[in-house]
């Protein structure tokens, strides 16, 4: 497996990804997906990046990807316990 | 007198440090000192203060730090400058109208000072995956005081700002992993020097969108409306002044590395639509909070189109986003100070202040004239010098819809000023006897004045930093 058939399953990742994110109806799926992005991103670095300092790169999204699951895991628990629900389409309080 | 460029460095880097450690003051004095409770927002007052004596005067050169990551030069002393304003008066709004519950003030004002701490380097950034984690470093904490008061209207917006913002941070590290590949180097210099080929074009594509979502362009706007309605009001008056900027920033980074081609063309778009789109949705707003969201939009619009103006549309941006953030800034907190409910005030609420309390209303009309761009003040010649660097670079057809939407925008600016003067009160006024947040909009409806009628020192300043571009 070369490092551009990594590339390629990164490419496939992201839009796959993209797309679930897009689709999916359910705020924990969305952050997976999200999550999903992230990492398809973090193979295009490691995977074509050239030397080390790519994978420098990849370690330090590593901890972004971390710090935006916590962000967003903390904003859906707090969520689920206000309004009782998961589904983007029923959390409708502002209009829009 | 101008330092050398060490003592210099040294001395503007001790500012975003300085923040640093008065977020963790903030975040951990009140839980050991009992009677230090209350306190972190004039803790968050004076670290400002004291930062702000940390900035001198920048010597005349580009002075590029840590391989090429942080550029300091008198454009990142002006945005800093102004970072820390719009930081310590959001700070001031928040001591006289609390966003957040008691028990998290501490943790209010941290996230505050690491978004800011973000913004500075994300402002000062050199290379693009510094800008993309000053990016994450400015977004994450906004997502969360977006919903610090855990109530519905906060939550709701917080996670839609969450959802899409972290949307356009991944498509956003896309492209720079697609970039990181094609050329030898990040740096913005580096991107310059390489030539385009169609996949780097995706990469700044992807880039540029994920940038796109934090300044808030159609089509990237979905979030905004109902992030700033939610939100708290004085952290809506962050995201509308101070997120939008680095925004605007970076994207005037990108824009910078090509000289026409298809990027120029696609900027040229995002202008035209947003300008357009953002005005015809706020014609039919009622809330207060929405329609500025909405006129925020918009501004980012006009702003994109002065990036058309070369190196005049730089001093005409750099002078438009502190006129613009006074403003934004100074109408928020109105919406503060009349806010009843959760929402922040509808448009109707505003009938008849003009005889509750005049002095209220004037500030107001200042702020809602100076969006509009009315002269004398600020706005008018904000937007001019945005649309002139713009004519003067052939741009005419681009300006022509500036000039037409704008002349829309007064209609909704003009609702607002009619439903404070000409119509009768609906409910009664409470009066309450000015304080912190009066003075912040007294000193936001003065500085869009003398900004506005004294335009030349500000404008000197934008155009010694635009130099730096």
């Amino acid at each position: 497996m070369t490092h551009f058939d990594l590339a390629g399953i990164s490419f496939i990742l992201f839009a796959a990804a993209a797309a679930g994110f897009l689709t999916c109806g359910s705020l924990v799926r969305m952050l997976m997906f999200l999550e999903l992005m992230l990492n398809a991103a973090n193979l295009a670095l490691v995977a074509l990046g050239p030397g080390a300092v790519s994978q420098g790169y990849a370690v330090m999204l590593f901890a972004i990807a971390a710090a935006e699951a916590g962000v967003g895991l903390a904003l859906i628990l707090s969520l689920a316990s206000a309004f009782r629900t998961l589904d983007p389409g029923n959390i409708k309080e502002l209009k829009g | 007198m101008t330092p050398d460029p060490i003592s210099f460095a040294a001395g503007a880097l001790a500012g975003p440090l300085l923040l640093l450690l008065a977020a963790a003051a903030c975040l951990l004095l009140p839980l050991f000192l009992r009677s230090l409770r209350g306190t972190p927002g004039l803790i968050a007052v004076g670290a400002v203060l004291v930062a702000l004596t940390f900035l001198r005067r920048a010597p005349e050169v580009q002075l590029s730090l840590f391989n090429g990551a942080l550029l300091l030069s008198p454009l990142s002393v002006y945005l800093w400058a102004f970072v820390l304003a719009v930081l310590g008066l959001t700070a001031l709004i928040s001591i006289a109208r609390p966003a957040a519950p008691e028990e998290s003030t501490g943790e209010y004002y941290f996230l505050l000072f690491m978004a800011s701490i973000g913004l500075m380097t994300l402002v000062a950034a050199g290379d693009l995956f510094t800008a993309f984690i000053a990016l994450e470093l400015l977004s994450l904490p906004v997502y969360a005081l977006a919903g610090v008061k855990r109530s519905k209207p906060g939550l709701e917006a917080a996670y839609k700002y969450f959802m899409l913002g972290a949307f356009g941070s991944g498509m956003t590290i896309m492209g720079v992993a697609i970039l990181n590949a094609l050329y030898p180097a990040l740096t913005f210099a580096a991107l310059k020097g390489g030539t385009a080929t169609p996949l780097a074009l995706a990469g700044f594509l992807l880039v540029i969108s994920g940038f796109a979502f934090k300044t808030a362009l159609v089509p990237f706007h979905m979030w905004v409306p109902d992030a700033y309605e939610g939100a708290p009001t004085p952290v809506a008056a962050f995201m509308g002044a101070a997120v939008k900027a680095g925004g605007v920033i970076v994207l005037w980074r990108l824009f910078d590395i090509f000289d026409g081609g298809p990027v120029h063309r696609i900027f040229w778009w995002l202008a035209a639509i947003t300008a357009i789109t953002a005005n015809l949705m706020a014609l039919g707003q009622s809330g207060l909070k929405r329609l500025l969201a909405y006129s925020s939009v918009a501004h980012a619009g006009y702003m994109a189109i002065a990036f058309f103006g070369g190196q005049q549309g730089a001093q005409a941006v750099l002078y438009y986003l502190p006129v613009y953030a006074m403003a934004t800034i100074g109408a928020f907190s109105v919406a503060a100070v009349l806010e009843k409910g959760e929402k922040g005030p509808q448009i109707e609420d505003l009938a008849g202040l003009a005889k509750a309390r005049p002095w209220l209303a004037g500030a107001m009309a200042a702020f809602m004239f100076s969006l509009a761009g009315v002269p004398p003040l600020a706005g008018f010649f904000a937007k001019f010098y945005a649309f002139a660097g713009a004519v003067n670079s052939g741009n005419t057809g681009l300006v022509v819809i500036g000039v037409l939407m704008s002349a829309v925008s007064m209609y909704y600016y003009l609702k607002v000023t009619v439903a404070m003067y000409m119509k009768p009160a609906a409910g009664e006024h409470v009066y309450e006897a000015p304080g912190l947040a009066e003075g912040v909009i007294f000193l936001m409806a003065a500085g869009v004045l003398l900004a506005g009628v004294f335009s030349r020192p500000l404008l000197a300043l934008a155009a010694q930093a635009a130099r730096f571009f």
